[in-house]
């Protein structure tokens, strides 16, 4: 079995605003295996973001703070580096992808110097030329055509679909263990969409970078993750690999999010959705923070939070109707 | 039925003659031909200057310009109250003029600017800091610290100068600052930190040339206001002494002669408007080339 690249244990992040504590992140733990994409899945605002940021330690100050846990990539825990040294971790050894690409490049200065700003900085190259060399070979493991033009030219002048290829192509240009997207395919239309899986499923064959997936689309996740995390209210309440996730769901969240997916195979006159709101992040229900919308809830889901049970075949569920 | 058209490019931006090129550049050719003048004369201002600019004549006073009726061609703008020769004067005065205003804006830009990244970028307490701070700088009387700084330093250039340039910032640090708000929130901002680049040279290069344009805008559209304010400190006694002339001070000493003799206020008038013009269309190309989108048209 493949060697595990990132270890996530029980992160709390929460921000500190004027009326009171919000707990964003409040104990996830998950792993990522080199070569492996994990897949984390929620509805907005269940804090996927932020436990994104959280892993490279660039919460907003001085509001958002990591109060808890640990992030051990390749046997260093990040919390306990310094600023600096964090610094030069961040798109040496793990990088991300924002979400939108429209935006995500400084409209200033051709592609080719932003791509070449993380390569200056990472990787002590003698001269411009082998810097040059890196740029292209970074915009040509993101497959883009005639990268010596492309390199010239100006963000605006790049579609859409160039510009998130380019954003991934300074995101990869150092070679980095652990790459996070946070919704990278969000912004792009349906068929660029299906591309740029592809591609990163091919950028990952070459690489062997571990992929940390943030999405909130079931779609993407069985298109794209090995396995996968579904997040509610800050916390990770089921994890296992994606084919169980869809065929044996046991947290009723799980199945219910599935069941709100629109299908083709199936005519429904209605789509499912889940009755109520999620909890708010600063009042969290006692015991289970799904109970007030669970179907099957007991009288113990509103007493006591329940124990994450590891079921077999990495598959582990936070609920007491498991056993 | 289809018929074949075809499509004509309107304009054809590539092939533009010579003239063509020259005009579309006239939003620069004109003011850098302007400055370029000005500060020839303000640099070479003793061998151009046809009297000195202190000499007086007690039987040439107030002489109108050459074309008006009762003027000589000995002086060409006329001659003010005491007989001095006006376009001497206004060669020196470019002098004071120029270096004033620009060594004040290049004090005030720079110190504004830095300032106002930091505090943009920064934000929490040392963005509360430097923002109190310029909430009194710009709350202060600015003549009443000029009048301050001139009495306990003395007039003189960097009296001048200094007085300019102790408030002058503030407004630079306010309008930069909000400009570094919105860009540090940018995506691309968050795409630097992510892969590791200092808060330093996010600033530098990433803040700072998307804040140009508007800094651009600011020294531009200041260069009036320095050498107004330095006309003031003049007006009161406080600028550059007599007799050495400014623009400002001969608008002032041109004030109560305005009815009879409207060539003293009116040619060094002219000047400063000149140099307000030039730098705002200098400004405006600037900006123009500046931006990527505008320059591949």
């Amino acid at each position: 079995m493949r060697e595990i690249i990132l270890q996530v244990e029980d992160l709390r992040t929460s921000f500190f605003t004027r009326r009171g504590e919000v707990k964003a992140v409040d104990g996830v733990s998950f792993y990522v295996r080199e070569g492996e994409t994990f897949g984390i899945v929620g509805e907005s605002g269940c804090g996927k973001t932020v436990t994104g940021l959280s892993l490279l330690r660039l919460l907003p100050e001085p509001a958002g703070r990591i109060v808890g846990g640990k992030i051990i990539l390749e046997g260093t825990n990040l919390m306990e580096l310094s600023k600096k040294a964090m610094r030069a971790y961040r798109g040496r050894m793990i990088s991300m992808i924002l979400q939108d690409p429209m935006t995500s490049l400084n409209p200033v200065y051709p592609i080719g110097d932003q791509i070449a700003e993380s390569v200056r900085l990472h990787q002590n190259l003698a001269d411009e030329h082998m810097v040059e060399q890196e740029v292209i070979s970074a915009l040509r493991l993101l497959r883009i055509p005639s990268p010596e033009m492309i390199l010239r030219q100006y963000p605006f002048q790049l579609s859409g679909g160039m510009r998130q290829r380019v954003v991934g192509a300074i995101a990869m240009s150092c070679h980095p263990r652990v790459l996070i997207a946070d919704e990278p395919t969000t912004a792009l239309d349906a068929t660029i969409q299906a591309q740029y899986m592809a591609l990163f499923k091919d950028v990952q064959q070459k690489t062997n970078v571990a992929i940390i997936f943030i999405t909130h689309d079931f779609g993407v996740i069985a298109n794209m993750c090995h396995r996968v995390g579904v997040m509610y209210a800050g916390k990770i309440i089921e994890t296992a690999p994606t084919r169980e996730i869809f065929n044996a769901p046991r947290h009723p969240y799980t199945s219910a999010l599935i069941n709100s997916v629109p299908r083709l195979d199936r005519k429904d006159d209605r789509l499912y959705s889940i009755e109520g709101q999620p909890p708010s992040l600063m009042n969290l229900p006692p015991g289970c923070r799904f109970a007030p919308r669970c179907t099957v809830v007991q009288e113990i889901c509103r007493e006591q939070e329940p124990p994450e049970v590891d079921i077999g075949n990495g598959h582990s569920v936070s609920c007491w109707k498991v056993k | 039925m289809v018929t074949n058209v075809e499509v004509k490019p309107k304009h054809q931006y590539r092939g533009l003659t010579q003239w063509g090129r020259i005009f579309r550049n006239l939003g620069m050719i004109l003011p850098v031909a302007i400055f370029a003048l000005l500060i020839f004369t303000a640099i070479f201002a003793n061998f151009l200057a046809p009297f000195p600019y202190d000499e007086t004549s007690l039987t040439e006073r107030r002489l109108p310009p050459a074309w008006v009726e009762g003027g000589s061609t000995k002086h060409l703008l006329g001659t003010d109250t005491l007989g001095r020769d006006i376009l001497s004067r206004a060669i020196y005065g470019a002098r004071i003029s120029l270096s004033v205003s620009l060594l004040a804006i290049a004090i005030t830009a720079s110190v504004g600017t830095v300032l106002g990244i930091i505090s943009g970028y920064m934000g929490g307490r040392v963005d509360a800091f430097i923002m109190r701070i310029t909430d009194i700088a710009m709350a202060f009387p600015g003549l009443l610290l000029a009048i301050l700084i001139a009495v306990s330093l003395g007039p003189g250039f960097f009296t001048v100068i200094i007085a300019l340039s102790i408030l002058g910032w503030s407004g630079y640090a306010r309008i930069i600052r909000g400009e570094a708000l919105r860009v540090r929130n940018s995506d691309f901002v968050a795409q630097a930190q992510v892969i590791g680049v200092s808060p330093w040279r996010i600033m530098l290069r990433h803040i700072f040339p998307n804040i140009l344009n508007i800094l651009i805008i600011g020294i531009t559209l200041s260069v009036g206001t320095m050498i107004l304010a330095e006309s003031a400190m003049s007006y009161l006694g406080i600028g550059i002494p007599p007799p050495m002339p400014s623009w400002g001070s001969m608008v002032s000493d041109g004030r109560n002669d305005l009815d009879r003799a409207w060539w003293i206020s009116t040619f060094p008038g002219i000047a400063i408007g000149l140099v307000v013009l030039s730098g705002n269309f200098l400004g405006d190309w600037i900006r123009d080339k500046m931006d990527p989108r505008l320059r591949q048209m």
